[in-house]
């Protein structure tokens, strides 16, 4: 019966990864080189953070949301762009179109997010006898991490990859970017500031990645009419 | 040309070793069982003994069953569930359906107020409230330990935690969902190994000698004066039976005793012509087996030179006044003698003191009172005690509910008051004589803070003989205290009478996990499988477009053409 729990948390956490990339023509053009080397980037990316965040940031002792500290936090934060910005230029890919190198790189990019933030407590957490709401708690936010990586990828490549873009939309990119890379500050400050609880804050991230991820398809798609 | 080969090979390499490190992780990570409990608590075991090879008490120890309360409905089948029970709300009827006639049940714990515990705070309590529930308990613990129980009964103390868990349980039973594998609920975990017995329980009786004055010239032996206390407890839990009353309080008598004669015995000037004997028997519940040991084991000549023996046992217990216990007929002049030193005594002090007279059946082994057993080897023995009636089999042996917070310190010092002051009357000659020895105020007054402190003492140590190591702390500290008053002290190690055998598993840890049942995990599967299979569907039909999802399902029909 725990196990069993584990196996349904471990679906939904991972499955819409594996459904993402056998539903979508990304495996008819076997991209998974490109999310395999987004993979190692994302690991590189998180050790840099890591060793930034250790030290720069002070040890509070309590639970207390300090600003100045969360500035930090999200500052660093940005090394997250500036690792996805060197996935998405700086990695030879084979010839794949532009639609589906960010598809790639986002999944690769959320998939790695995925397993090294949730697979340990998954696999520590949901095999015991204990019966929390967690882990499927955590296993949403997957799905919308999923959705928020894929919306940086798109809006990423929008940014860097394409070069003629409506300068009207512009600004409303970037602007949308800078929200998306901001996610986890927010997250936190909902969290730690407010007080909210995670089911309360884990609809908001779902309820945000999917408002997100429809904007940024429009915004990929009003950018594709001149090209096409 | 080769180079493409040896780097081909040299990956493969690094590929396996990757994969094994891989397997290696995967490995001692399913190793790794933490505890995830939502409460863990410690609980005290049910005593698990056997008379003459006749079971009693309850015979198992681990648990790993849903639980259930008093309120399930009647009828229904508890040989799978746990029942928690608590001592406030005791139900009457279920007791004596599961405990009495034995109908079949998974476990049983019982929830005691944090009043019982032996390291609360001390409050006095005058409460009436308590003081019913202290009978409750006792009457309980008495059911429990004369019956055999064939599940593992257990006892924890009310906290928070376990009051919340308590009240879901009590919910979801009035509502008719009893917990169970498909319905989710409380599992309660005890993991423990089978209980074993115990080899050679030993017992472990303290003696101190404090010698008397010899005239120069004289040969003759002088007389004795023996005072003993048995010092170790039985009650329902052998890891919370401190028994501050029985037979703490007879302890602490005979300590405070022993100094107030050894200030006297200092000095040549004051000691007396009797030599005097301190006991601390263990044993006690076993039929007083340890006195017996104790005694056999003396010189012809020390027993045949012992006067009288004064006994101590439950000093708070008498409602008003102590009662003295005798085997020989109240007409002998021996016994008169003891009786009316007492007596007098009491008078001054305020006291009531009763003679109770009960004959002793050589051919039946059951021994009521210490006294018995100095009577049996023709030694003038009496019992001073609170208590009016004899107990019988392992009754007022000092249980759980014989706390500290019970027991009435200023009737434990009028004991003391009232020994001391007959005994010194006794040795010095100044019987019938208005003479007070043991005055307030003086440099021999009964010291209440001395008789306090270690009531205090006595009442946080769990004393039962089969689970008190002859090196314990507590009998190498009785042997130094006893050791600081008298002149000589000795240890005697025995082990109990074959008659009784005991099991050891008296402490536990209990894991109360908060389980989802079955149902709900195929439920959640089913949702799970639903919401990929519509994702998949979705996206197929978004980037692909419906002729692709249709066409998954259907064969490509090119290859039969082809063929044909």
């Amino acid at each position: 019966m725990t196990m069993f729990h584990f196996f349904n948390c471990a679906i939904l956490t991972f499955g819409p990864h594996a459904v993402y990339y056998s539903a979508t023509p990304l495996s008819e053009y076997d991209t998974l080189g490109t999310s395999v080397k987004t993979a190692v980037v994302y690991l590189v990316t998180a050790l840099v953070k890591l060793v930034c965040l250790a030290t720069f940031l002070k040890v509070s002792e309590s639970d207390v949301f300090d600003p100045s500290q969360e500035l930090l936090k999200a500052l660093i934060g940005f090394i997250d762009v500036a690792g996805l910005y060197f996935a998405l230029t700086q990695l030879t890919h084979r010839n794949i179109s532009q639609n589906h190198k960010f598809q790639a790189v986002g999944l690769g990019w959320a998939f790695a997010d995925s397993v090294l933030h949730r697979l340990a407590p998954l696999w520590v957490g949901a095999r015991g006898l204990e019966f929390t709401w967690d882990y499927i708690l955590q296993g949403l936010e997957a799905n919308a991490n999923l959705m928020l990586s894929l919306s940086l990828a798109a809006l990423g490549s929008l940014m860097w990859l394409r070069k003629n873009k409506p300068k009207t939309l512009i600004p409303i990119i970037y602007a949308c970017a800078g929200f998306v890379a901001t996610m986890p500050s927010i997250t936190s400050y909902l969290r730690w500031g407010l007080g909210w609880h995670l089911p309360e804050v884990v609809g908001f991230q779902l309820f945000t990645s999917l408002t997100m991820a429809l904007v940024s398809w429009q915004l990929f798609s009003a950018c594709q009419k001149p090209s096409a | 040309m080769a180079d493409p080969q040896i780097v081909a090979g040299r990956r493969r390499h690094v590929f396996d070793s990757f994969y094994s490190i891989i397997t290696l992780v995967f490995i001692l990570i399913a190793c790794v069982e933490l505890c995830d409990a939502s409460t863990v608590v410690d609980v005290y075991r049910l005593i698990q003994y056997d008379i003459s090879g006749a079971p009693f008490g309850s015979r198992a120890a681990s648990i790993n069953h849903h639980a259930g309360s008093s309120f399930s409905p009647p009828g229904s089948d508890l040989s799978r569930t746990v029942a928690v029970l608590t001592l406030r709300e005791l139900n009457e009827t279920f007791v004596r359906e599961y405990i009495e006639q034995g109908k079949p049940l998974g476990g049983l714990l019982l929830l005691l107020p944090q009043v019982f515990r032996s390291d609360n705070s001390q409050t006095v309590i005058d409460d009436g409230d308590y003081k019913d529930m202290k009978k409750k308990l006792a009457d309980l613990e008495q059911k429990l330990i004369h019956s055999t129980i064939q599940y593992p009964v257990y006892f924890a103390f009310e906290d928070e935690d376990l009051a919340n868990v308590l009240a879901d349980i009590q919910r979801n039973d009035a509502a008719g969902q009893p917990a169970t594998a498909t319905t989710g609920g409380y599992k309660l975990i005890v993991t423990s190994p089978a209980p074993k017995k115990l080899a050679s329980p030993t017992i472990t009786n303290i003696q101190g000698w404090l010698p008397g004055l010899k005239a120069d010239g004289d040969s003759n032996q002088l007389p004795t004066i023996a005072i003993v206390a048995s010092y170790d407890t039985f009650g329902a839990a052998p890891a919370l039976s401190v028994g501050s009353d029985s037979n703490g309080s007879g302890v602490v008598a005979l300590l405070e005793i022993a100094r107030l004669f050894s200030i006297l015995y200092s000095n040549p000037n004051t000691r007396g012509r009797y030599n005097i004997l301190f006991g601390l028997t263990s044993g006690g519940p076993y039929n007083y087996n340890g006195t017996q040991k104790w005694l056999k084991s003396f010189d012809q000549r020390l027993r045949e030179s012992i006067d009288y023996a004064i006994c101590l046992n439950s000093l708070s217990s008498g409602e008003n006044g102590l009662w003295l216990h005798v085997s020989k007929p109240p007409e002998n002049a021996y016994v008169k003698q003891i009786f009316e030193g007492l007596s007098n005594v009491a008078e001054e002090l305020g006291l009531k003191v009763g003679l109770k007279h009960k004959k002793i059946n050589v051919s039946n082994s059951r021994v009521a009172w210490e006294h018995e057993q100095f009577s049996r080897l023709r030694v003038t023995a009496a019992t001073l005690s609170g208590l009016s009636v004899a107990p019988n089999l392992l009754e007022h042996t000092g249980g759980i509910s014989d706390k500290r917070e019970f027991v009435n310190e200023d009737a434990v010092v009028r004991g003391v008051k009232l020994v001391a002051e007959s005994l010194a009357r006794h040795i010095y000659g100044h019987e019938g004589k208005n003479v007070n020895i043991f005055a307030d105020n003086s440099s021999l007054a009964v010291n209440p803070s001395y008789i306090g402190s270690w009531l205090d003492l006595l009442s946080k140590t769990p004393r039962v003989a089969p689970f008190l190591s002859k090196d314990s702390a507590f009998i190498m500290a009785l042997k130094k205290e006893l050791a600081d008053h008298v002149v000589e002290v000795n240890l005697q190690h025995d082990v109990i009478d074959g008659m009784f055998t005991f099991y050891d598993s008296t402490v536990n840890t209990l894991q109360i996990y908060q389980v989802a049942s079955v149902t709900f995990d195929l439920l959640l599967l089913l949702v799970l499988g639903s919401y990929l299979i519509t994702l998949f569907s979705i996206l197929v039909i978004t980037t692909r477009g419906l002729d692709d999802l249709i066409s998954l399902f259907r064969r490509p029909p090119s290859r039969k053409m082809k063929s044909t």
